[in-house]
């Protein structure tokens, strides 16, 4: 099983810098972050898409279909009830459905979906080593970083631990489907204590193959790719600060908010 | 650690002077005023039982124990003369390298390179320096043109190579391996065995743990230990003959050896053609040339209606090869079926299949004449009965007497049912004077005869084990298996996935071999034994006894009815 999304390719946007690429990802969601209007965020999405064409990430946006339904729907869905201002379409007691909240419960969700997206990119573009490289020369501190990258590492095989404890009990007749939501939750016990544990072991031993290997000998440890800023790294900049210039000319305008309707209105 | 070349080429590789360690925490010490002294070049096999003090007696050489586990630490330990008591575990990586059982956890990068570059890199070696030792490092463990792989889609055997590869590009002059077979298949173990033969004619100090005998002949010295004492310090022609002793500390000894003592013939065969010519010349009157294989009786397959009825069903995951590709297969009450194959070979797919975990894409399994599809996991579990690989995937209980009563439970018995059915299955694994132990403080072998108790207490009519004796030493695997095959006389048919050939030979009755989704073989034990080429090609090889067997037309399955047969032929 592929654990990671790094995509193994030579396109330009895999070569840069690794400090760039990071600050690529905090332009997306910088530029994200200031758009609440759908139709204005389409084009930064449509970005984002032509970024996963070009770098062929389909296949891992594909891998995370269902958490963008999983998350983009109900996003979508708590807001559009919850913003109860704007020219009623429906007014109910309960259910209050203006054209702003629908903008709103839509700007949403697509600005979650973007924020995934943008993180799926950074992924499929960037191996772990190089986010532990990027990180270091942003100045954090290398054990710090190394250990983000480890945790990346980990989450996969704990999630692979987890399923196969699930199938286990489910094949002692344990019934994770009964009963109401509070009592569900309690039904993880009999998961959530051998994933613990084995995860416990498994922290161990890669502590002991970390020393074993050298880790901690050195702060300033070498790399044996040499990482250098090239005139396309200078070139990234520039259009991400663009594309970040962009994105706060819009808010400052009044073009990334619903018209007729701020949060703060 | 900078050393006068001169002088350290004369020290022993290892010394270790009465040294004893106890953890923290614990009373009775892990080790015991051991001694021991590698000359450079030298390769030792240290061997016992579980909890004999063997990886720890490793884990002293680089620092791990006591630095980072600690305790009571006393002795001294020097690596090529220089004490160590004052280095960093991670300042003697250059020094000594360590090679884990767990070789998931050994590899840390997203490629191939990357990984071997990792300890280069840690230890603060230059650039040019360490793309001058990548290329050799791969090239000695087989791994060159591997570069851009990502390692997590690498062969169990190649993960635990390229974790070789890494300690191997720092120059160590000591490799220490634990254990580094156990969670491979045979494919895999042949190609460790075959690197540390290299690794051993490229003149370096090898320690290598293991529980297998057989696999530790070509060693200079095997050193036995047990509760932490070392018991036996020799050559293997010294140590192997001792078979009461090994088997006393756990070890499986070389089946070799074990005909020729039965025979009455003295000495310690180094292989198969040394126990044969010494056979010969103890039983002259054995027929010269090898006869066509002996079809001796096997064990009779109960034929009567069909517990399990898998129908030509395929299976693959999404957007990838083929797991499973028209597999049939039937298994009747109260048979006894080893499914073998690499990893890989869909095994574990097809018997996950057969519970209901995974759902065919093609094809039908009739569970007693129902259709499988109509039925959910759990509804099945008091049919069919499935032991995970490893235990601690399903153990969370406070006790194991909870841990047992789980799945009754779970199936609402009633409380008087419950306690007589948790009182049958603790007795029949021998953990009824473990009823309200913490599963947690058991060992290995303990946990996963707990773990079968768990299971057993739907009573199941049909038991899966996916490698029940994965990580168990001889005398753990032998409980097991004894415990399998009671269960088995007592009605219950067992599947048991394994790539331990000796558990084939001595327990199952009928034999399934996969290879890639395919069913290659489907039979009696021992005409799968026969079957030399597809033996060859799935990597798996016959036990010793049963190779030498042949050479003097027996297809035998154990060293005691080798021995019989001999004797009866030849007196």
């Amino acid at each position: 099983m592929k654990t990671t999304l790094y995509i193994d390719r030579e396109s330009i946007v895999h070569r840069l810098h690794p400090t760039l690429k990071i600050f690529g990802l905090f332009i997306a969601f910088w530029s994200i972050y200031w758009i609440d209007n759908p139709l204005t965020l389409l084009p930064f999405i449509a970005v984002e898409l032509a970024v996963a064409a070009f770098i062929h990430a389909g296949e891992n946006i594909r891998r995370f279909r269902w958490f963008f339904v999983l998350i983009v729907l109900p996003t979508m869905i708590t807001w559009l009830i919850s913003y109860r201002r704007g020219t009623p379409i429906i007014n109910m007691p309960l259910l209050h459905v203006s054209k702003e909240s629908i903008l709103f419960g839509l700007g949403k969700g697509m600005k979650v979906a973007a924020l995934v997206l943008g993180s799926v990119l950074f992924l499929s573009s960037t191996k772990v080593e190089e986010l532990s490289v990027g990180l270091s020369r942003l100045g954090l501190p290398y054990r710090i970083g190394f250990t983000i990258t480890l945790a990346f590492r980990l989450v996969p095989l704990f999630i692979e631990s987890a399923l196969t404890v699930v199938d286990a009990q489910r094949l002692r007749g344990y019934d994770f489907d009964a009963g109401g939501p509070f009592e569900r939750i309690g039904k993880y016990v009999p998961v959530i204590i051998p994933v613990f544990m084995g995860a416990l072991r498994k922290a161990n031993n890669m502590a002991m193959a970390l020393e074993a290997r050298g880790f901690g000998r050195s702060n300033l440890p070498t790399s044996f790719i040499e990482y250098r800023m090239h005139r396309r790294d200078a070139g990234a900049f520039a259009v991400l600060i663009g594309v970040g210039a962009i994105s706060f000319m819009l808010y400052w305008t009044g073009y990334g908010a619903i018209p007729g309707a701020s949060i703060h209105s | 650690m900078k050393s006068d070349p001169i002088n350290s080429d004369l020290a022993p590789a290892v010394s270790v002077e009465d040294l004893s360690f106890t953890y923290a925490g614990n009373e009775t010490p892990a080790l015991r005023e051991v001694n021991l002294i590698q000359r450079g070049g030298q390769m030792i096999g240290i061997m016992g039982a579980s909890g004999a003090g063997k990886s720890t007696l490793a884990k002293v050489l680089n620092r791990i124990v006591p630095e980072l586990e600690g305790g009571d630490f006393r002795g001294v330990v020097r690596i090529s003369g220089k004490p160590i008591a004052d280095a960093h575990v991670c300042d003697l990586a250059t020094e000594i390298g360590m090679v884990f059982q767990d070789f998931e956890s050994q590899l840390f990068s997203t490629t191939v390179a990357h990984e071997v570059a990792f300890a280069m890199e840690r230890v603060g070696m230059p650039r040019d320096q360490i793309l001058a030792r990548l290329a050799p490092a791969l090239e000695a463990v087989g791994l060159r043109g591997f570069e851009h792989r990502d390692p997590t889609t690498l062969s169990g055997g190649q993960k635990q190579r390229l974790a070789i590869a890494s300690v191997l590009a720092l120059r160590p002059r000591v490799i220490v391996l634990d254990e580094p077979t156990t969670d491979l298949d045979p494919e895999g173990r042949d190609e460790v065995f075959v690197l540390i033969r290299r690794l051993r004619e490229d003149g370096l100090s090898l320690i290598v743990i293991e529980h297998e005998a057989d696999e530790l002949r070509q060693c200079d010295r095997i050193v036995l230990l047990r509760a932490g004492s070392i018991i036996v310090d020799g050559t293997p022609a010294e140590v192997m003959p001792r078979l009461e002793l090994l088997e006393e500390c756990g070890v499986n000894p070389p089946s070799l050896d074990r005909v020729v003592q039965m025979l009455g013939i003295e000495g310690h065969p180094a292989n198969i053609d040394d126990a044969e010519s010494a056979i010969r010349k103890r039983l002259p009157r054995m027929p010269s040339v090898p006869r066509a294989p002996a079809t001796s009786a096997n064990r009779a397959v109960v034929e009567s209606k069909p517990l399990l009825e898998v129908e030509n069903i395929s299976f693959a995951y999404p957007d990838g090869p083929k797991v499973l590709d028209g597999i049939s297969l039937c298994i009747g009450p109260g048979e006894f079926l080893a499914i073998v194959g690499q990893n890989g070979s869909g095994k574990t797919t097809l018997a996950k299949m057969t519970v209901g975990l995974i759902a065919p894409d093609a094809g039908s399994i009739l569970l007693d004449g129902r259709d499988r599809a109509s039925l959910r996991p759990a509804e099945t579990a008091g049919q069919i009965g499935y032991v995970f690989q490893n235990p601690d995937h399903q153990i969370f209980a406070p006790t194991v007497e909870e841990e047992v009563k789980f799945g009754p439970r779970n199936f609402g018995l009633e409380d008087d049912e419950i306690e007589r059915r948790c009182d049958e299955v603790l007795r029949a694994v021998a953990l009824d004077n473990h009823r309200g132990s913490d599963p947690f403080l058991l060992s290995k072998g303990q946990r996963q005869r707990l773990a079968v108790a768990s299971v057993l207490a739907l009573r199941p009519r049909l038991l899966i084990l996916d490698e029940p004796t994965t990580g168990l030493d001889y005398r753990e695997q032998r409980k097991m298996m004894t415990l399998v095959s009671d269960l088995n006389r007592g009605g219950v048919a067992i599947v048991m996935i394994t790539h331990t050939p000796w558990l084939v030979a001595e327990y199952a009755h009928r034999v399934v071999l996969m290879r890639a989704g395919r069913k290659l073989f489907d039979g009696p034990v021992r005409e799968f034994f026969i079957e030399d080429e597809l033996l060859r090609t799935s990597s798996f090889q016959p036990p010793e006894v049963t190779t030498l067997g042949r050479r003097f037309g027996i297809v035998a399955l154990s060293a005691a009815e080798l021995a019989d047969w001999l004797r009866g032929r030849g007196a």
